[in-house]
């Protein structure tokens, strides 16, 4: 508990430590991933549910996000509402189907994917509103009332920086939230031993859905976020690769924790940074770090650190 | 209120598992269900629960026909049932199992209104709910262990905190598959201590086992299967007696008329 | 129209075939020893640029060619088995990530030793067969007829043989197995070297066809996992059937529907016979 607290005290605090415009961009883009991660981890490492569908609702919100927002002169926030409820459409069509018909881990994760690609496909294809493989150009910037200065922009590295860590503070809360009630514990029950948890009177279909759409809703905010913040929004968004990053994330950090994933999510996004070598270079060293982690460190950073403390003794 | 099996039975391609049984568990009674291995004991119990769905016939709990319902649901109108192998959450602690299995008593305690534990308000009810695992916890004798890993207990805690799970449901019918299969002798008096007060507490139970000496002093009545058929049906004495029963278990030759 | 529709069943079930020789490594693999090799797409990817660095750069005559470089990726698939893979039996989640390092690695490897420029080999059997109206490439008709011949093979190899019968007890009960005299470390490295080695060796067919990038790999490995879960995972002649249906789906859909949405026909046809038949079209309920 003091561990978390620091944590995030540390992060607040960063700003006033750290000027390097670089250093805060790896963080803010640690931030929004973070986001991804934690609600994949939200599905997949407390419900049990391997799911490959982030991406959909990622993509898909950070292009409704900007269009709706510049079609109808909306500001950031309000734009991220339809996008988000768009996200709660998608995962319970998808989720309902997939659940309904009691897909195995392996399966889900299959189906999943393959909703997620014909989604990228109509993106994809979709020019008159999308541009299709040209990507669209974002222009403009979220928006905030600040007391005292009005409605201000979003502007510069360290109100980024603020920006990004509050959105992922909130998401951490809301999962938090949900997992100590008793929805967590169904969340728990369900990834341990469904059968049992149906014959405790846990109606398994709707908590399945209920992480599901909870963990794509809030995923959807980081769509719009990243597409803000990079300024560019292309289909590779919605790509398969972004599955496999967030779950690389999710494993190294240490799953089945809310704050693993974000440790995954930094060092994913920092480490090929701070090697300065040739692109290949870096891509072959990430490659052996996530084989190195998930071999030697099963339970992920935070989970083998748990696991060390726990053996020390209280 | 009573359970009425009714002409109820599992085919599995070819092979007939229960024919065509029918009896009714009397309220605040204790019954038994005998029979050799292979009777059809286990498979009848889990069509009761709705953990299987019957080939023909009904199971009517409260008036209402339940064979085809979802078993959270049938566990939500009060029928709950143990299992022969001890099904557990291995990797929560023996509180958190029985914690896990206090979903219904918090849905009945708050209803809908139970979404007001995210935001912290339903401390009291949750304290409430705490304070009742201590108490399964205690009455099952598993106390001691609430803070050790499921599964790192023996074989008969295992069975224990099965049924703890159950208790937590707050069963009006209670189905117990063998649940004295595996248990030594003082581990078999602490669950019929544990099923005493149960009953004495209102609970219906029907058990089954292929210990007749069990059953012998806790049912009130004894229904006994062959080969997925109900073969008697009566005070425990009468069908222990019943030259087809004795038949069933021992063999021809050893009925007397 | 029956031209064009044939045509294109045609051309698809060519493509499927090379779907198929992927999906028959994943379902060998995942059947047997229960590993999860996602990276497979990098052993096609390895066999086709070792087959053109020889027969171009090398000077080999094609058919020569193709032998070491199926050799070469069953040594990089023996490699990563040892090192890794088999630390991942039966879990499927840290086999995905294993496999993930490992395309990274290799399509990297690729792009140092390669870059992303595609490659391409001169033809290897110019010419084209005339059925009707329908012009059918000839090296074309060869890689389908090799696939098929090899995944037959295959199919009776296991079927009929001691070993396929120890790799069918092992992947049912490896402890038993190992009591009974089939030497399991030994099954695994088997089913490695193979899969990788007919990863390998449709890489080299693909040569002859296409041009090389270090990407390509991702492509297929994904179209394989598609057929072989179609087919049913498990079953041999079913990765075939899988690869080839898959083919034939995406084509004749890219007729009547539009192509660009071609990779949706597969999915949607899989996500369907996911959620109705789990086991696949050939696999056991």
């Amino acid at each position: 508990m003091i561990a978390q607290a620091l944590l995030w005290g540390v992060l607040y605090a960063l700003p006033l430590f750290v000027r390097s415009d670089f250093l805060l961009t790896i963080f803010i883009f640690t931030f929004i991933y973070g986001i991804l991660a934690v609600t994949f981890d939200l599905i997949f490492g407390f419900t049990g549910q391997l799911s490959m569908f982030h991406p959909a609702v990622f993509g898909v919100s950070a292009y409704m996000t900007y269009l709706l927002a510049s079609q109808y002169k909306l500001p950031f926030w309000v734009a991220t509402v339809p996008s988000a409820l768009t996200a709660v459409v998608l995962a319970v069509v998808v989720g309902s189907i997939c659940f309904k018909f009691r897909l195995k881990t392996f399966y889900f994760a299959v189906v999943t994917l393959a909703f997620a690609e014909m989604i990228r496909l109509v993106v994809m294809n979709w020019n008159s509103l999308t541009n299709g493989t040209l990507g669209l150009v974002v222009s403009g910037k979220p928006t905030i009332y600040w007391p005292g200065s009005g409605v201000v922009a979003i502007r510069g590295p360290i109100a980024w920086y603020y920006l990004t860590l509050a959105c992922l503070s909130v998401t951490v809360l809301i999962c938090a939230r949900c997992l100590r009630a008793w929805m967590g514990r169904c969340f728990g029950a369900i990834r341990l031993n469904e059968d049992l948890a149906r014959t405790l009177g846990i109606n398994v279909f709707r908590y399945k859905l209920l992480a599901f759409a909870i963990g794509n809703a809030l995923a959807s905010f980081a769509g719009g976020l990243y597409g803000y913040y990079t300024g560019y929004i292309d289909p590779g968004y919605l790509g398969i690769n972004q599955s496999m990053e967030i779950l690389a994330m999710v494993l190294l950090g240490g799953q089945g924790t809310l704050l693993g994933p974000i440790v995954g999510s930094f060092v994913l996004t920092g480490l090929p940074h701070a090697i300065d070598l040739r692109a290949e270079i870096r891509a072959i060293l990430y490659g052996a770090i996530l084989i190195f982690t998930i071999l030697a460190m099963p339970r992920g950073i935070v989970g083998t650190l748990g696991a060390w403390k726990a053996r020390r003794g209280p | 209120m009573a359970l009425e099996v009714r002409e109820l039975s599992k085919r599995f391609a070819g092979l007939v598992a229960v024919a065509a049984v029918s009896f009714t568990v009397r309220p605040g009674e204790i019954l038994g269900v005998i029979g050799p291995n292979g009777s059809g004991k286990t498979t009848l119990l889990s069509m009761m629960a709705g953990l299987l769905p019957p080939t023909s016939g009904s199971v009517i709990w409260k008036g209402r026909e339940i064979q085809a319902l979802r078993p959270d649901i049938i566990a939500g109108l009060g029928v709950v049932k143990t299992f022969q192998n001890p099904q557990l959450f291995a990797e929560l602690s023996v509180f958190d199992n029985v914690r896990v299995a206090s979903h219904l008593a918090l849905k009945r305690a708050l209803g809908l209104r139970r979404g007001l534990e995210l935001l912290g308000a339903a401390r009291a009810v949750e304290k409430q709910l705490a304070r009742r695992v201590s108490e399964v916890l205690a009455l099952c004798n598993l106390d001691g262990a609430a803070g050790q890993l499921a599964g790192n207990l023996s074989y008969g805690e295992e069975k224990m905190l099965g049924i703890a799970m159950a208790l937590m449901c707050e069963p009006e019918l209670l189905l117990l598959d063998e649940p004295a299969s595996g248990l030594g002798r003082d581990e078999i008096r602490n669950l019929e201590e544990v099923l005493v007060k149960l009953h004495a507490a209102g609970t219906t139970l029907c058990l089954v086992d292929h210990k007749i000496g069990f059953l012998r002093g806790l049912a009130h009545r004894v229904i006994a299967l062959n080969h997925g058929e109900k073969i008697a049906e009566g005070a425990p004495e009468s069908v222990l007696n019943d030259p087809a029963v004795v038949e069933a278990y021992l063999g021809t030759g050893h009925a007397h008329a | 129209m029956t031209q064009l529709v044939l045509g294109q069943v045609l051309n698809g079930a060519i493509i499927g075939a090379m779907y198929g020789i992927i999906a028959l490594g994943i379902t060998l693999t995942f059947g047997i020893t229960g590993i999860v090799n996602f990276a497979l797409g990098e052993f096609m990817m390895i066999g086709a640029y070792a087959t053109y660095a020889l027969a171009e750069r090398g000077g080999l005559p094609y058919p020569v060619a193709v032998v070491p470089a199926c050799l070469i990726a069953a040594a990089a698939g023996y490699l990563s088995n040892k090192a890794f893979f088999r630390f991942t039996r039966n879990n499927l989640v840290n086999g995905l990530l294993v496999s993930i390092g490992l395309i990274s690695i290799f399509e990297s490897a690729s792009m140092l030793l390669w870059t992303a420029t595609p490659v391409e080999m001169h033809f290897v059997l110019p010419g084209a067969l005339r059925v009707g109206n329908i012009g059918l490439p000839k090296m074309k008709l060869v890689v389908f007829a090799v696939i098929v011949v090899v995944i037959v093979a295959t199919y009776f190899g296991l079927a009929r043989t001691w070993l396929g019968r120890a790799a069918f007890a092992y992947a049912q009960n490896p402890e038993a197995a190992m009591l009974m005299g089939v030497h399991t470390p030994r099954m695994e490295t088997t089913v490695m070297l193979y899969s990788t080695g007919l990863a390998g060796l449709g890489g080299a067919l693909y040569a002859s066809l296409y041009s090389l990038e270090p990407a390509m790999g991702g492509v297929y490995v994904l179209k394989g996992m598609e057929a072989a879960i179609l087919g049913g995972i498990g079953s041999l002649m079913g990765a075939l059937w899988g690869g080839v249906i898959l083919g034939v789906i995406e084509a004749v859909g890219s007729i009547f529907l539009p192509t660009a949405f071609r990779d949706a026909y597969g999915l949607a046809v899989l996500v369907a016979i996911l959620l109705f038949r789990p086991s696949g079209l050939f696999g056991d309920e």
